[in-house]
């Protein structure tokens, strides 16, 4: 939600000030686009517990009325207990019916987990899949001006935890063989939605979308994205307008793809949301780093090394946002 | 031929780069010549070449921003 006229920097900046007329607009966005352009009857979201799809949900109820909307829960092994338990809550405040599609099995069938766990094992020697808890992370300071590395961190049962800056090969074959999740889900929710004639609802923000924060053809895959123009602290606002419920506002955005607890913020980001829309919107709109620093309370030369990392990793991932070539 | 020559040949291969267009002291990332892929990459190289490995902690511009700086992070771990 730009505002074309340039306004001073502050950390008001990216506030909805008309927070029902902003609403109303995507929504009948949403329902022209499904109706008109895809052609379709209704909408499959994919739900989580997260923060994001159940603003999509909430946004798909306004947009067709919660008879012409599915829910759909996606756990695996690996999954959160909770966000089952949220994703239900969620449904039921907005009266929208729900199935559970566990792909355990499917994941098994590709080999996801022993892929993953053999990779795992080549850099950590004695990880323990069953015991052991896993995740990948980046730990360096999103401050300092290098491109971000992944590194393997393992808890054992007894809370000792072994961290290790991960080899290409075992980095690569680690995400391809998790991103079977993402993609398993998304043949997932097709299924449904051809079953009904209806449109898969995607459920990227601004930075997921911008940053390459996504699955291609995984969580990526989906006909029409109405949240992808909003920042996180924008979609939170949504969120408490939208009535979601104040447990799924007040959880710390998740992956929930590996087996320890890991957050977007410690996976990805590099720094908290509230910060990152800040400086992603300096730097997308042009304000300099002298503009931003005393704003953000950070040096000129911090908010330089963040703006290089914005451009790397839009750079680096603008394969994920191409379509076909040909 | 030297360390200082090797690191700048991978580069270059590596980024596809014409050779006078990196210098001992260009800033390679900076300059576009790797992103993280192209960073994870070299650390591999050295890996494989050097057998030296990098933790965490030493990955910092201070000793991968530059030829200069890759080399003499090198040469400290042999």
């Amino acid at each position: 939600m730009n505002n074309n006229e340039r306004k001073k920097f502050s950390r008001d900046i990216l506030k909805i000030e008309d927070i029902e007329f902003v609403s109303n607009k995507i929504v009948e966005k949403l329902k022209n686009d499904v109706k008109s352009q895809l052609n379709r009857r209704g909408a499959i979201v994919g739900i989580s517990g997260g923060i994001d799809s159940s603003v999509v949900l909430a946004l798909s109820v306004k947009a067709f009325g919660s008879k012409r909307v599915l829910g759909i829960m996606l756990p695996e092994q690996d999954s959160s207990d909770d966000s089952e338990m949220l994703a239900k809550k969620l449904a039921d405040k907005f009266n929208v019916n729900t199935l559970v599609e566990n792909i355990t099995s499917a994941l098994d069938g590709f080999g996801c987990y022993e892929r993953r766990d053999e990779a795992i094992s080549n850099v950590i020697t004695d990880f323990d899949p069953v015991a052991d808890k896993a995740k990948i992370e980046i730990k360096q300071n999103i401050n300092e001006n290098i491109p971000a590395i992944f590194s393997i961190t393992i808890i054992k049962p007894d809370g000792k935890v072994v961290s290790k800056l991960l080899p290409a090969k075992e980095y690569l074959k680690i995400v391809a063989s998790t991103n079977f999740k993402q993609r398993s889900r998304a043949c997932m929710l097709y299924y449904h939605a051809e079953c009904l004639h209806y449109a898969v609802i995607g459920t990227p923000n601004k930075h997921e979308v911008e940053q390459g924060f996504f699955v291609k053809h995984g969580d990526g895959a989906a006909d029409v994205m109405p949240i992808a123009g909003l920042y996180k602290t924008q979609v939170y606002q949504l969120a408490k307008y939208l009535g979601v419920p104040q447990e799924i506002i007040d959880r710390t955005p998740t992956t929930d793809t590996y087996t320890a607890e890991q957050t977007q913020e410690d996976f990805f980001y590099q720094m908290p949301f509230e910060e990152m829309d800040l400086i992603w919107y300096g730097w997308e709109n042009g304000y300099s780093e002298e503009e931003v620093a005393p704003v953000m309370g950070k040096t000129v030369t911090e908010i330089k090394n963040i703006y290089k990392n914005f451009e790397r990793k839009r750079k680096t991932t603008d394969y994920l946002r191409m379509r076909p070539i040909f | 031929m030297n360390l200082k020559q090797e690191i700048k040949e991978y580069i270059i291969e590596a980024s596809l780069s014409d050779f006078d267009k990196i210098k001992d002291e260009t800033l390679i990332f900076d300059n576009g010549l790797l992103d993280s892929m192209g960073l994870l990459f070299l650390i591999e190289f050295l890996n494989e070449k050097y057998k030296i490995e990098v933790n965490d902690q030493e990955l910092n511009p201070k000793n991968f921003e530059s030829v200069n700086n890759i080399a003499e992070f090198v040469e400290g771990k042999l």
